[in-house]
């Protein structure tokens, strides 16, 4: 692997550095001191993985995002091993059933954190009362993907039941991908969140251990020697941090990185043409839309929110803006998520149609905004702009684009849906537990923290669809939300993105479509 | 005025302007729309616990309330914690000061290598060939933006050519020399070297361009002066009044003016930080402010203008010491 010679102390990097620096004269005389004296030079098999973001804190259990996912789930390794398919199979846990209390979850004996204490039923029930129960630990982010857990508690030395009161299918969705073991003692004697800066900070379960971090910048990870599972195939492995798309592009074609993530359309073709690198690419559970509060004229209006979805040509902004790097959606929750709709088709661009429409809501002539936020989102301004300017063909609205600080739009997606601040504006919405009740419920439930739209039949659906038990008959349920919600058209339906990755080509590993890179999963 | 009472006096208005600064800030992140919970908690988090975050963070009570909870903190060194990660910011600022550190430092060393030479060889050739390339050089460099330069370094020098890496810092300078300190071991330090020069000659150009200029004008305003006939009617070699006499002269305006550079490179370092994505407060400030992490871009803010402050201090005190009748104006 490349990245494996440009460690700091390789003898590539060291070499280039001394050409470079014009000392060459001296090389000889100093050639005693290029000897790494902690013995582990180039013999090291390295792996280097670039991404925009690394993470925030070294807590485990605090935030939400993919991306500090791959960086702590190789040290907290996750509960369950979930397949690129949204299956999940034993791991720490390794036998789970429901049962009238709730879910029962039998955990794998042996299991010792890297500080040497054995893991047990009791530190699993705290790491989920921490994260849904404020008082006993932090506000984490994942308690909105655990929703339907109440309580966690510690049945005897290795089950642990977690009590909800919902479908056995979604509850499994919600624990299922949260969860990250941590050390009840240990981490009682942490600032809350853990707030450390170096390699003391973390102490998981996981097949690596942290050897070195800095924070924002780097981390790095060496095997656990007393790995309860199978070993570490990876010697050493750095997650680096690089916020801009070029600075990543450059860090993997000249070797400096060997994984780098988000490569944006612009720097594609560079990639793609360099040598000993390619792109790889999967489409994300991310879905990006048109917001429009359906309490504020025009978007009151069933047939107006069709006319806008109508107006959209979201192919053509596929293909023109996103480089091709999208897929159309149909509904609101994308596809490959349990619920979704397989049978519906995207709107397809229909100008006249959409005007006759607009004559029948009612409001022809009428003046609109939309706002987009600019670079939190592939081409996001970009997109807006280019679906502002098709309804603005309409011979019966007329919409301007504007771009907005991402906090007001972030602002208005949390104001009720007859907040008439910012009724129109673009945002993207990860349906991460791949279950659609993440999708729906925080949008199309009565005075939900999102509400969009408000349609008592959908909220009531929905809300029945998280008690049904069945899980056949549960997808039915949801599939058929999807399908009633695409008529009703609550956004204009735009795209799922592509997570698109620049590999080094001799690297044996595939892209997931909730954004994972496990490093199990990687042949090197 | 005595010098006591004129660094006092310095001091006084240093810490009025680092209030203004502070009080700016504060008003800027009052004015900003934006919820700050909706920046530190997912938007499917329910109400209560935005409300519970809200009135934890002290966003609940009027501004004049956080404005002089902020002010009694500062003035016991608290910054508070960052949104984003919930570090101390003191921390976070204070961990990312050797990085900007050295590269202003760095890029100081690549100005003065090259702009004092060519300044002299420039100032003493004037209208020669050598002087127009310099003069050119000078005005290229002035006009130059760092972040363009920075990005035709890299595909040039780094993607082109692999003959630098595209920035980072796989070590700190601090930790290469412990290790060649305590082991003789001298890769980390080449490495570090390895990684610093392209970001370091990006944000050197407009300096070196500048002291080029400084110096090639000084060494010109020197040789019209009297003194230089005379040594040179006494015979003294040339060279040596050129370097011992009208260079050391020269020196004066460019010391002072290196000096209130390094509070400018400090703050400027932020284009060049996030081209070459080099761990220092430059690239931290994007990251905060690409966030809205507000505790956090006031904390590298304020600590940025402290520094300025402390080094124009320092700058007058030397200037009243090396020029009396400064204390009388």
């Amino acid at each position: 692997m490349k990245g494996a010679d440009n460690q700091s102390t390789g003898r590539r990097s060291v070499l280039k550095a001394t050409g470079a620096v014009g000392v060459t004269a001296g090389l000889g005389a100093i050639a005693g001191c290029l000897d790494d004296p902690t013995g582990d030079d180039d013999e090291t098999d390295e792996l280097v993985i670039t991404q925009g973001e690394i993470i925030e804190n070294p807590d485990p259990n605090d935030h939400i995002t993919g991306p500090y996912f791959n960086v702590l789930d190789p040290v907290y390794e996750p509960l369950f091993n979930v397949t690129p398919e949204f299956e999940f199979e034993p791991r720490v846990v390794t036998e789970w059933e429901d049962t009238d209390d709730g879910a029962e979850l039998t955990i794998q004996e042996g299991i010792t954190f890297h500080n040497g204490d054995e893991m047990t039923a009791d530190d699993v029930a705290y790491t989920f009362n921490r994260m849904i129960d404020p008082d006993e630990g932090i506000e984490s982010d994942q308690a909105a993907g655990l929703g339907a857990i109440d309580n966690a508690e510690a049945l005897d030395e290795t089950t642990v039941l977690l009590e909800h009161d919902v479908a056995p299918s979604l509850a499994e969705f919600e624990y299922a991908n949260y969860g990250r073991v941590v050390n009840q003692e240990w981490i009682e004697d942490q600032d809350q969140p853990i707030a450390g800066n170096d390699a003391d900070a973390f102490n998981g379960t996981g097949p690596y251990e942290v050897v070195e971090y800095e924070p924002d910048v780097q981390i790095v990870l060496e095997p656990f020697d007393d790995y309860w599972g199978d070993d570490a195939t990876l010697e050493r492995v750095v997650f680096n941090q690089d916020g801009e798309s070029s600075g990543r592009a450059n860090a993997l074609e000249t070797g400096e990185s060997d994984i780098v993530d988000n490569i944006i359309p612009e720097d594609v073709a560079g990639v793609d043409d360099a040598d000993g690198v390619e792109i790889r690419e999967e489409t994300s559970l991310r879905n990006v839309f048109l917001v429009m509060k359906s309490g504020v004229e025009p978007f009151d209006s069933t047939e107006f929110r069709q006319a806008m979805n109508y107006a959209v040509d979201n192919q053509g902004i596929i293909e023109d803006s996103l480089g091709g790097y999208g897929e159309a959606m149909t509904q609101p929750i994308p596809d490959g998520v349990f619920g979704h709709n397989p049978d519906l088709d995207p709107y397809e661009q229909d100008l006249e149609y959409a005007e006759e429409l607009v004559e029948e809501s009612g409001h022809a002539g009428v003046e609109i905004t939309l706002y987009s936020p600019e670079g939190r989102y592939l081409n996001d301004a970009d997109v807006a702009e280019m679906a502002a300017d098709q309804i603005d063909q309409l011979e019966n609205v007329d919409c301007d684009f504007d771009t907005a600080p991402f906090p007001d739009i972030s602002d208005a997606n949390s104001a009720p849906y007859d907040d008439d601040e910012i009724p129109f504006f673009l945002i993207g919405w990860g349906v991460i537990t791949g279950d659609s009740d993440y999708g729906l419920a925080p949008f199309f439930v009565e005075e939900a923290p999102q509400e969009t739209l408000r349609n008592e039949d959908i909220s009531e659906m929905i809300l029945e669809s998280q008690t049904i038990e069945d899980e056949d008959e549960r997808e039915a349920q949801l599939q058929e939300i999807n399908a009633e919600l695409r008529e009703e058209a609550p956004w204009v339906f735009l795209h799922s993105q592509d997570s698109v990755y620049g590999v080094r080509d001799d690297i044996g590993w595939e892209p997931r479509a909730d954004e994972s890179i496990y490093l199990w999963d990687i042949d090197s | 005025m005595a010098f006591g009472k004129f660094l006092l006096k310095r001091t006084l208005q240093g810490v009025l302007v680092v209030w203004g600064v502070v009080t700016v800030l504060f008003g800027l992140r009052a004015i900003t729309p934006g919820d700050p919970v909706n920046l530190i908690v997912d938007p499917a988090v329910d109400q209560a616990t935005r409300d519970r975050i809200r009135e934890e963070l002290g966003l609940d009570q009027p501004i004049y309330v956080q404005y002089a909870d902020y002010l009694q903190d500062l003035l016991v060194g608290d910054l508070g914690y960052s949104y984003q990660s919930s570090r101390a910011v003191s921390t976070m600022v204070i961990e990312r000061v050797p990085a900007t550190l050295e590269l202003a430092i760095a890029a100081t060393i690549v100005a003065l290598v090259i702009a004092i030479p060519l300044g002299v060889i420039s100032g003493t050739r004037r209208n020669d060939p050598v002087d127009y390339g310099a003069t050119s050089f000078s005005l290229v460099g002035i006009s130059t933006p760092n972040f363009w330069l920075g990005i035709m370094l890299i595909l040039l020098l780094s993607v082109n050519l692999d003959l630098f890496p595209t920035g980072r810092r796989p070590v700190a300078l601090h930790d290469a020399l412990w290790m060649f300190l305590t082991t003789f071991y001298i890769g980390d330090l080449l490495t570090w070297l390895h990684h610093i020069i392209l970001p370091a000659v990006t944000l050197g150009t407009y300096f070196t361009a500048l002291i080029t200029r400084l110096t090639r004008s000084g060494m010109l305003d020197e040789y019209g002066k009297p003194y230089v006939t005379a040594t040179e009617a006494k015979g003294i070699p040339e060279t040596l009044v050129r370097y011992k006499h009208v260079l050391r002269n020269t020196m004066i305006p460019i010391i002072t003016v290196l000096g209130l550079q390094l509070g400018t490179l400090i703050g400027g370092a932020v284009v060049t930080e996030t081209v070459f994505s080099w761990p220092g407060l430059g690239l931290r400030l994007i990251g905060a402010i690409n966030n809205l992490d507000w505790p956090l871009i006031q904390g590298i803010i304020i600590f940025v203008g402290i520094s300025y402050v402390i080094i124009n201090i320092a700058v007058d005190a030397i200037y009243a010491k090396l020029n009396p009748r400064v204390l009388d104006e």
